[in-house]
């Protein structure tokens, strides 16, 4: 007898039983926290491999770029796909390039202007999805601790409750409420911290990649701005 | 996206599983049986406050020394004994069992000598009923006595009256009987002289002898000279003597405080055993206050405190005149105030509510006024 009291006692200490003791409320912040936890790790693992696939399709891309081939061989490989990144921007400006020359474009400032917007508008979509879904991770990583000690101290409020209907101050009375209140602000920190870690990390990425683009950008104008000049300059001698 | 959030869910599924089963219930704490001690809350004027009783007799409801057997002699004796003087010596000398092992042979040689005897038995029939109380009376001490006595006496005079007669008179030699001379206080000359002479005289006669001795021996009761009388008929006189030399010791020490009741477990004298609480000087200090009539608008009575020194009887009415004292404040004042502090406490007398079982606690109390707390 002595025996199984002793083990019914030790399992309501167990993890399990101590979510199955808990209060509605409780339950309810545990399980939010819990799925706060697997969105997070979603994210993580979802940007983490967003993001080795983006530098390398940079990296393959500058190689590729500065590899001395034909800019309007490139841009005829690329336009059939589906680009992302630096490959984006180029196409961009190129398509843009392209279309002014073939209507016959009458300033070069014109041009320029029109080239620097395309690479732009590319960018700030290619960062937004670089940045996509961070703000979640922040968000879980600043809520996270709040909605833990939520549901700890409304865990702790029913365990008192139930303790001043009991009339027993005894500790072994006491501690498994306090325990199961305590295990809901374990969980928010358990989400939150790989969250806040996560959400510094990968803004850190993507601002790099973001400074990446704008010097990819850059450079390409520069490029395309002598281009540009080259191609008006016989037109305007010939005027 | 979809890829990743799956991944996730199996992650946290796979470690949420583990943790269920290798986290499930942390080891338990050691707590090794500790029997629970019995504790006793014991006030602390069972340690401050002793009552007068036998340091080494058992605990008893009430603590008391050592019975005492005389009839009480001094009025308010302290110190518990048979003595007519409240002297502050314990009453068991140190020294004494040296010389009550030597008395108790004599003892037990009376009891076989008057078998042997012809004589009355009137005689025979006092000599035990009287040499009885003398080892109650010493208590604590014939203890000792019959162990080294017994083997050497006892078997040598029961055979033949004469060789008792002969180890009654060795034995008191022995005795060193100027020893117990010594001892005893009040009558220091005496004894020492009556002694050498007795020792050699009562192989010859016996009977003059006791009757010489009694009204020596001031100390000596009537005990004693029962004892003797029977005794000396016995023709053992040795045992007189030293019978007689006990009983001066028994009185020698302690005090002249009787004690009726079994000896229980107490200190040598009382130390506040009995105490006024402060409540009880309060009731005491407020029938003072009660009848004080006071005089309002005395100069320089700021300061003033008045120390009021009484007697007091069983019944609470004073003995004498209470001795009243005021200090600080002007002149002016404190004499104005001594008088009407008189005034009250001569009003207020017979007090009432006083404990009478701690009649020593208030037979003489001190109590202290500030008159300006009563203004």
């Amino acid at each position: 007898m002595e025996h199984a009291d002793l083990a019914a006692a030790a399992s309501s200490v167990s993890l399990l039983s101590l979510f199955m003791q808990a209060g509605l409320i409780v339950k309810l912040v545990m399980i939010g926290l819990i799925g706060a936890s697997v969105w997070t790790w979603a994210i993580v693992i979802d940007k983490y491999m967003s993001f080795t696939k983006a530098k390398r399709q940079f990296d393959q891309f500058e190689q590729v770029f500065w590899s001395g081939q034909s800019l309007e061989e490139l841009y005829r490989t690329l336009a059939e796909r589906q680009n992302s990144g630096l490959a984006a921007i180029f196409v961009a400006a190129m398509r843009e390039w392209k279309k002014s020359f073939e209507r016959g474009a009458r300033s070069p400032i014109g041009l320029q202007m029109r080239i620097d917007r395309a690479m732009d508008v590319t960018i700030s979509r290619e960062s937004e999805t670089y940045e996509a879904r961070l703000g979640s991770l922040a968000t879980i990583g600043s809520a996270g601790p709040f909605i833990g000690l939520f549901g700890t101290v409304v865990g702790i409020m029913t365990s008192f409750q139930a303790i001043a209907g009991s009339k027993s101050t005894n500790l072994a009375v006491v501690a498994p409420g306090i325990a199961e209140a305590l295990l809901a602000t374990a969980i928010g920190l358990v989400a939150a911290i790989p969250a806040v870690m996560a959400y510094n990390k990968f803004m850190a990425d993507a601002g790099k990649l973001g400074a990446r683009m704008e010097g990819f950008a850059d450079e390409f104008s520069a490029i395309l701005s002598r281009q540009i000049d080259e191609k008006l300059q016989p037109r305007q001698a010939a005027q | 996206m979809k890829g990743s959030l799956g991944t996730s869910l199996v992650l946290h599924f796979l470690v949420l599983t583990w943790a269920l089963f290798s986290l499930s219930a942390p080891a338990k704490f050691e707590v090794g049986d500790v029997e629970a001690l019995p504790v006793d809350i014991v006030p602390v004027e069972s340690i401050t406050q002793i009552q007068q009783g036998d340091k080494k007799a058992p605990m008893a409801e009430k603590s008391a020394p050592k019975p005492t057997q005389k009839p009480k002699v001094v009025e308010n004796a302290e110190n518990a004994g048979d003595n007519d003087v409240d002297l502050k010596t314990p009453p068991t000398p140190v020294k004494k069992p040296l010389q009550t092992e030597a008395a108790a042979a004599p003892q037990k040689t009376e009891k076989p000598l008057p078998n042997p005897t012809t004589e009355d038995n009137k005689v025979k029939e006092v000599a035990p009923e009287e040499t009885a109380p003398k080892p109650q009376e010493v208590a604590a001490l014939p203890q000792p006595r019959p162990e080294p006595t017994p083997p050497t006496p006892k078997p040598e005079p029961q055979p033949e009256p004469k060789p008792a007669e002969q180890q009654a008179e060795e034995i008191p030699m022995p005795d060193a009987v100027p020893v117990p001379a010594a001892r005893p206080t009040p009558d220091v000359p005496k004894p020492q002289e009556a002694k050498p002479v007795e020792k050699p005289e009562p192989k010859k006669t016996e009977t003059p002898k006791p009757a010489e001795k009694t009204p020596d021996r001031k100390i000596a009761d009537k005990k004693q000279e029962t004892a003797k009388s029977t005794s000396s008929k016995e023709s053992d006189f040795n045992a007189d003597e030293i019978a007689a030399l006990l009983n001066k010791q028994e009185a020698a020490g302690g005090g002249a405080k009787r004690s009726a009741a079994p000896a229980a477990l107490g200190g040598k004298h009382d130390t506040g055993g009995s105490k006024l609480s402060q409540s009880e000087i309060d009731a005491l200090r407020g029938q003072i206050q009660n009848n004080w009539s006071v005089i309002s608008g005395i100069e320089g009575a700021q300061g003033v405190i008045i120390t009021v020194t009484m007697k007091l009887d069983e019944t609470g009415a004073i003995i004498g005149r209470p001795e009243v004292k005021a200090t600080g404040g002007s002149d002016n004042a404190r004499r104005t105030l001594e008088s009407s502090a008189l005034r009250a406490v001569l009003r207020s007398s017979p007090f009432k509510n006083l404990p009478a079982d701690k009649y020593d606690a208030w037979s003489e109390v001190v109590v202290n006024f500030d008159p300006s707390e009563l203004l």
